[in-house]
């Protein structure tokens, strides 16, 4: 691919101003915001399953004007910096898909189970913050959002290359655009200050054994996005399931015995989450 | 006009006019109360400038009609010394006289008054000139929350009018080490994201009328319902203890403490941060001064500090 092809492609990608997220999600939370008894972990929780408003609050309390880059992974925490007043405006600055795919549906379940899955890793581990790796597994296909909404000419180019020379979808945007999500994700994480773990975890999702200053975030987010797949919850992009690569097993040291608990604790819970009706 | 100082001012204002135009001495005495300002008119500019020196006025108010200097080499002449800089400076000339040639970029002043003037548009103006002064001049150059000159400003007038309020003092333990170890610009990330904690809770259970002030370094000031500040307060602490550990580095974090140098130059381990707060009340007017307020504070404020975890203390005498 051509340099300069490649710059201009990135420049549209980091030009975002407004990522859509699903009605139905944007309601609810606007309407938990109104309300004057509304806790900030109430809000925290419901804004933790959408991982445009969840990338839209990290960017925010990220941002230099508040003074402290690159050192908010947790929205609870952002929310708490910005206040209800800020988090307003993001609400109202966001916009809604006018046209619902169910592959714009499958992704937000997909991103969604993931941070689950990842969450539920983090705890079993007794990883210290369990839920900055839920954020990260939340926001580890936000380049594929982005990807969607500044490059919407190649959207269906992407799709029809999985298809007719069934690869998967990141060999297809890599075909297509050049590069993956998992670089676009690197992009928008320097561009937008987001913490170092966070963007460990959202450029090394794929190959979570190269990850150098985090690699237990790469490699929770790894799995968590290969159980989303392996429960069939939500639609990457992917027919089928994602390599499981071993390297991360063994970083993050678990056990046939613990994948069995982990299997087992996670069924439980994408039973819950299928109950839950955002669309 | 009543008989009060201007806006929160808990003084007259002295504002020192430098003008040939006896006009314009008629229309400051029509616009303003003794009690309000103190206007001195002298009409010559040279002579003023040693006793504007020597004995600066709240504001100056120079005349483009001065006979003896032009009226913009005399306030580049006040504003050149940084100890003046802050002093606000009005111009005033005849509208008629407004030209292009005027170059208003290098122009030091701070508002232009223009003739024909009325004393009502002289009011609305100066004021407007003094309070902006006092609150770019207050505020805390890092959060941009008002200081000092606001924060006694805003109690004693409080105190003046016997409404009931709480009076909240914060301040952060081991923030010098935490500075000494990591320099400045983190210890500033902690100050900015203090500010913010305490503005977003101190709105959110106080309401607008709720006041937040930064008297310095890390100490901050708020002022709220009597009835709500406890809540705020066990809701700033609970915040702060979730945040901090955040602005450490991870291996710092992990081992819950810092190695760095104490007062003494001598090398040991400092806690994390914490916050500490102190609570005053003023119920049924009984506190008279501001200063009586800060005192019990302060003591409160010991007894806080007692608690290496971060902690509030309430007033208990009338808590």
């Amino acid at each position: 691919m051509a340099e300069d092809l490649r710059t201009e492609r990135k420049g549209r990608i980091l030009a975002v101003r407004d990522l859509p997220t699903l009605p139905k999600v944007l309601e609810e939370v606007s309407k938990l915001v109104e309300r004057p008894d509304s806790t900030t972990e109430q809000v925290a929780k419901l804004i933790s399953m959408d991982q445009v408003l969840s990338a839209k609050v990290l960017k925010m309390v990220n941002s230099p004007v508040y003074g402290f880059p690159g050192r908010i992974s947790s929205i609870g925490h952002a929310l708490v910096l910005l206040g209800f007043n800020v988090l307003r405006s993001i609400i109202v600055s966001t916009s809604v898909f006018e046209v619902m795919t169910e592959n714009m549906v499958g992704l937000w379940e997909h991103s969604l189970g993931c941070a689950m899955a990842c969450g539920s890793v983090a705890r079993m581990l007794k990883l210290k913050d369990a839920e900055e790796y839920a954020v990260a597994g939340l926001l580890h296909d936000l380049g594929k959002v982005v990807a969607t909404v500044q490059l919407p000419d190649l959207k269906s180019e992407i799709e029809q290359t999985v298809a007719e020379r069934d690869i998967s979808y990141l060999e297809a945007e890599r075909a297509v655009m050049g590069f993956g999500h998992d670089r676009i994700n690197a992009w928008l994480a320097d561009h937008w200050k987001l913490p170092a773990n966070i963007k460990e975890g959202l450029s090394y999702h794929h190959k979570p054994h190269l990850a150098q200053l985090y690699p237990e975030m790469a490699c929770v987010v790894h799995i968590g996005d290969f159980m989303a797949r392996v429960f069939e919850y939500g639609f990457s992009g992917d027919v089928g399931v994602n390599y499981l690569q071993p390297e991360a097993l063994k970083i993050l040291k678990i056990r046939p015995a613990d994948f069995e608990k982990l299997l087992d604790e996670l069924s439980d819970q994408f039973v819950e989450l299928a109950d839950l009706r955002f669309t | 006009m009543p008989a009060a100082p201007l806006c929160a001012f808990t003084r007259t204002q002295k504002i020192l006019v430098l003008s040939p135009d006896p006009e314009l001495a008629a229309l400051f005495a029509a616009a303003f109360t003794p009690a309000e300002a103190e206007v001195v008119v002298q009409t010559r500019g040279k002579g003023a400038i040693e006793a504007l020196f020597t004995d600066p006025p709240d504001m100056l108010v120079v005349d483009a009609k001065l006979a003896d200097i032009p009226g913009l080499d005399l306030v580049a002449m006040i504003k050149s010394e940084n100890v003046y800089r802050q002093l606000p400076v009005a111009l005033i000339m005849d509208e008629s006289r407004l030209s292009p040639d005027i170059d208003w970029c290098a122009a030091e002043v701070d508002e232009l008054l223009t003739r024909p003037m009325t004393a009502a548009m002289l009011r609305s103006r100066v004021t407007l000139a003094l309070a902006r002064a006092t609150r770019s001049l207050d505020a805390n150059p890092l959060t941009k929350l008002p200081g000092n000159t606001s924060i006694i400003g805003r109690i004693q007038d409080l105190i003046d009018r016997q409404e009931d309020f709480a009076l909240a003092y914060a301040d952060l333990d081991y923030f010098k080490s935490f500075n000494d170890k990591y320099g400045f610009s983190r210890g500033d990330e902690v100050l900015m994201m203090t500010a913010r904690i305490i503005v977003n809770t101190v709105r959110a259970v106080g309401g607008p009328r709720a006041f937040v002030g930064h008297v310095g370094g890390d100490d901050f000031v708020y002022i709220m319902a009597i009835d709500r500040v406890e809540e705020a307060c066990a809701s700033v602490v609970a915040s702060f203890d979730n945040i901090v550990p955040h602005f450490y580095d991870t291996e710092d974090r992990d081992r819950g403490f810092i190695q760095s140098v104490d007062r003494e130059g001598n090398r040991r381990a400092f806690p994390l941060m914490a916050i500490s707060i102190a609570v005053v009340f003023n119920r049924d007017g009984r506190l008279k001064h501001f200063g009586e307020a800060s005192q019990t504070a302060m003591t409160l404020k010991k007894k806080a500090k007692e608690n290496p975890k971060s902690c509030y203390v309430l007033d208990k005498r009338h808590g």
